[in-house]
């Protein structure tokens, strides 16, 4: 019997922490789009690969931003 | 005295050059309370991700100030009566 093929994800490293940014600028909106998928949702975590701290920090940014018109709350592309 | 970081979004039907000096009008309040104002940035017209107040678009302008708390309040409080400016955000960059 073929054994399952066990998929070793590679471990992604927090953009933040590598880049040693401390401070996540709402109006930096080029980043964050980064962040947000196409229908202007915040990624997940396990998808981003962030550390807590900075996923955190990711989110109120984006929530600001969103205020500000930087960001839309929703798109409905398709 | 605390670092403040001021976002205001502006009607897109005014001029973009009197922009500055009606600023500079609402920024007295900060210099009179013994306040300063470091930098104010105009990054001009944009479009907004979503309309607001039926506008597509807005002037956009960051002001970065010192003051006391009291004082940023009023100010946030001033703007917010001008029917010119479509929003305000005022942020403490330090806590972050």
């Amino acid at each position: 019997m073929a054994k399952p093929a066990v998929r070793k994800p590679k471990k992604k490293v927090c953009l933040f922490c590598h880049d040693k940014i401390s401070y996540v600028d709402y109006k930096d909106t080029a980043l964050l789009r980064k962040f947000i998928s196409d229908r202007g949702k915040i990624r997940a975590r396990r998808v981003t690969g962030n550390c807590t701290q900075h996923q955190r920090d990711v989110a109120t940014a984006i929530k600001n931003a969103r205020e500000m018109a930087l960001l839309p709350y929703t798109s409905t592309a398709r | 005295m605390r670092r403040y970081e001021m976002m205001v979004i502006l009607d897109p039907s005014l001029d973009e050059r009197t922009v500055q000096p009606s600023l500079d009008q609402f920024l007295a309040v900060v210099r009179n309370d013994g306040g300063s104002v470091e930098k104010v940035d105009v990054w001009g017209r944009r479009r907004l991700s979503y309309d607001i107040e039926k506008k597509s678009e807005g002037i956009y302008a960051v002001v970065d100030l010192t003051a006391e708390p009291a004082t940023v309040k009023e100010l946030d409080r001033q703007l917010n009566l001008n029917e010119g400016i479509l929003r305000t955000k005022v942020i403490r960059p330090e806590l972050h």
